[in-house]
């Protein structure tokens, strides 16, 4: 890009949960655009901003830890300002946690890329009890520092000020060269000069040459394999130069660099910040009641059921007043229009969408807006800490219970969240058992069908059941597919107050993920259906699969026909029985065992139509697949089994 | 000093500096870009009793799992 043009492209990168992505909001506002990395499950933000008449676009880059490959985050990152070399890296630092967030500071320093520091919740670091001296820390860095409080809009226009006089090139920036110890700095030339004597051009890498050499050194598998292509000689000197350095220092070259780097950072840390006493603040005192052995363990089950009681209970009322209006607009059609065939197939598109509505507004939308809040203040990462030794049971650790907890919201969002799993093994457990969970439209068959006419007791214990398939079927899963499980290494932020408008953000991208992806295909297939039945092949298709509802699940005809209708949207399915049934009394046309094999039987027969969409999305429609049909193979056993079994008790 | 113990031999509050970490490259990786390199100084917040150990480092709390905590060798203080 010439620097005529006047457009500027910076990046933001940072650890996790630094408030990189308030400062993005609070830049870009509404003109964002949220999508995929090319080819990869991570989540691209970008988005455009104009300002003293440049034309600037920010993107957020991933919440990483370090420039290493350990995770396709942290490649992503690296391999984005490698390679479209954005023209100003803002690094996003979290004051009160100083010294690890220089850490990767120091990494984007190696990178030699036009730098500026965003130094963020300083507020916050001084009500820890830590003042910095950033005047100090920039001239120790040798880069511009903003002190930035995100959540209040503090400090990010001087950040984009900042950026534009680099991007001019009126301000000069001498950033810190990062010395070594002398055995790891000749090893480091050594290499330089290798590549420089063969005539490896910069271009050809894309990296700095230093930073190659280093990475060589650390054993960077991707930085190898690029070198590998150029001149594989130099791969084996490195590989001799680390395990030389691995014998100087009796730890892996790696670790060994590391170190160094860190206390570079201790050092630097240390003279800039100034530690004042802090009273046992009332967070501090929140994280250890929380995290606690007992009481820790009590608050989330009050926490978690009274939310889930609140949504619900809420949202049945919401959702019955929603429905009635719709109702008589439905009346009011049938008036206007008749009851003929075309009419009624423009009324099942005009269903389709009251039935996304009637679901979205009363449960899924406060459900992710409080779990929002929760995973705002932190209070997620502490659920995680506390039940680490559960998932890892199933081959998971702690964070699954992220996506988890989504799932009972709506299975799509809570699919795309197992993103946060850190290999593929992990993501695909996450994702299976994640579609096992009961989400807001079988709660509402669950509460409306069985807590209704069978009491509360049933309705729980479902959930109960439920629970124990999770963790058996996921646990089959984990001892069946190859791999080591990794272990869970997490931080646990301070707690903090919930940024509304952060949490507004992510409460619309989940509801988004619901809206983009389940509502069309809701529409198309009540329309398809709808067709079915005009065409009147429900009723032949019902009778075809007599022998598995009748037979063997002991319900009546009806309900194939029930069943299929739930592929689509699964409270459809208690909708529907009333109609089929000719009444909402459930107790007259089922018994109580009829209503627990139905209620199982949708819990676990199928993700609904847009839940595979979302599967198909991240793993492929193989996999996808065979979900599909496992669960319904699975849905039809058990439901089976707890029919034989009900009827001996009840 | 006395020799190198796990550190989930410590108990709540007690300190210890990190001498090695056992392990795949991948994990020690992880660590160590998250500020457990061989001579720090942590110390133990707590244990959950469902698994993860808490660990004060360089200023910032880290939920470390219990099979990889086993790995993380300490001098205790």
């Amino acid at each position: 890009m010439k620097k005529t043009e006047k457009k500027i492209n910076i990046a933001l990168a940072g650890n996790m949960n630094v408030g990189k992505s308030v400062i993005f909001n609070s830049l870009t506002g509404l003109h964002q655009h949220i999508g995929n990395w090319p080819g990869k499950t991570v989540e691209r933000a970008e988005g455009t901003l104009h300002y003293k008449g440049y034309t600037i676009d920010v993107i957020d880059l991933p919440g990483i830890y370090s420039l290493s490959t350990f995770s396709i985050e942290e490649l992503i990152s690296r391999e984005y300002i490698a390679i479209e070399r954005p023209d100003v890296v803002i690094n996003v630092v979290d004051a009160p946690v100083l010294e690890r967030n220089l850490f990767f500071t120091l990494q984007l320093l190696e990178f030699g890329v036009p730098m500026i520091m965003a130094l963020n919740q300083v507020d916050v670091a001084r009500k820890k009890g830590i003042a910095i001296d950033y005047k100090k820390l920039q001239k120790l860095l040798g880069i511009p520092i903003i002190p930035t409080i995100a959540i209040r809009d503090v400090g990010v226009h001087k950040l984009l000020n900042e950026a534009i006089k680099i991007f001019r090139g009126k301000k000069k920036t001498k950033p810190l060269k990062i010395k070594y110890g002398k055995d790891i700095e000749t090893r480091i030339e050594k290499i330089v000069k290798l590549f420089k004597k063969s005539g490896t051009k910069k271009f050809e890498i894309k990296y700095p040459l230093r930073y190659v050499a280093i990475k060589l050194l650390e054993g960077d598998k991707e930085i190898k394999k690029i070198v590998n292509d150029i001149n594989p000689k130099i791969i084996t000197v490195a590989e001799k130069y680390a395990k030389e350095i691995e014998r100087i220092h009796g730890h892996p070259s790696a670790t060994v660099i590391a170190s160094q780097r860190y206390n570079i950072v201790n050092k630097i840390a240390g003279d800039v910040q100034l530690f004042t006493t802090s009273e046992k603040k009332f967070t501090e005192k929140l994280h250890n009641i929380t995290t606690h052995k007992l009481w820790g363990y009590i608050i989330m089950f009050v926490l978690v059921l009274s939310m889930f009681f609140t949504v619900f209970s809420f949202g049945n009322f919401l959702s019955e007043y929603l429905t009635n209006i719709f109702a008589n607009a439905g009346a009011l059609f049938e008036e206007t229009f008749g009851i003929g065939i075309v009419s009624k197939l423009i009324w099942s598109l005009v269903e389709g969408i009251i039935a996304g509505v009637v679901i979205v507004i009363p449960y899924i939308l406060p459900f992710y807006f409080i779990l929002g809040f929760l995973e705002d203040s932190g209070y997620l990462s502490r659920i995680a800490f506390l039940v680490d030794n559960i998932m890892h049971k199933i081959g998971l650790h702690g964070k699954a219970f992220i996506p988890l907890m989504l799932g009972y919201g709506c299975n799509v969002p809570a699919c795309l969240g197992c993103r946060i799993m850190e290999t593929q093994r992990e993501r695909l457990i996450a994702i299976f058992v994640t579609t096992l969970v009961p989400c807001a439209a079988v709660t509402v068959i669950i509460l409306g069908l069985v807590g209704k006419f069978l009491g509360i007791v049933w309705a729980l214990a479902l959930y109960v059941i439920n629970l124990l398939i999770i963790f058996i079927l996921g646990r089959i899963l984990f001892k069946v597919l190859p791999g080591e499980p990794t272990g869970l290494i997490m931080e646990m932020h301070s707690y903090r107050m919930p940024h509304l408008k952060t949490v507004a953000k992510q409460t619309w991208f989940r509801v988004k993920e619901f809206i983009y992806i389940a509502f069309p295909l809701i529409v198309v297939s009540s329309f398809l259906i709808k067709l079915l039945e005009v065409a009147n092949l429900l009723q032949p298709i019902g009778n075809m699969m007599i022998p598995i509802t009748v037979d063997w699940l002991g319900l009546p005809v009806v309900a194939g026909i029930v069943l299929i209708f739930g592929i689509v949207r699964k409270e459809l399915t208690l909708i529907m029985l009333a109609t089929l049934a000719g009444t909402t009394n459930f107790a007259l046309v089922l018994t109580p065992a009829q209503m627990i094999v139905f209620t199982l039987v949708t819990m676990f027969y199928i993700p609904c139509i847009a839940t595979i969409a979302a599967l198909i999305k991240d793993i492929g429609w193989k996999k996808a697949f065979y979900i599909t049909i496992f669960e319904i193979a699975f849905a039809i056993a058990i439901g089976g089994i707890a029919l034989r079994l009900l009827l001996l008790i009840l | 000093m006395s020799r190198p113990v796990p550190i989930v031999n410590l108990r709540e509050g007690e300190k210890g500096v990190i001498v090695s970490i056992v392990g795949g490259l991948g994990v020690r990786q992880r660590l160590s870009d998250m500020g457990l390199t061989p001579g720090t100084e942590v110390t133990v917040i707590r244990f959950a009793p469902f698994g993860p150990i808490e660990l004060s480092v360089r200023g910032s709390n880290l939920a470390i799992g219990r099979g990889i905590a086993t790995k993380i060798f300490v001098e205790k203080e």
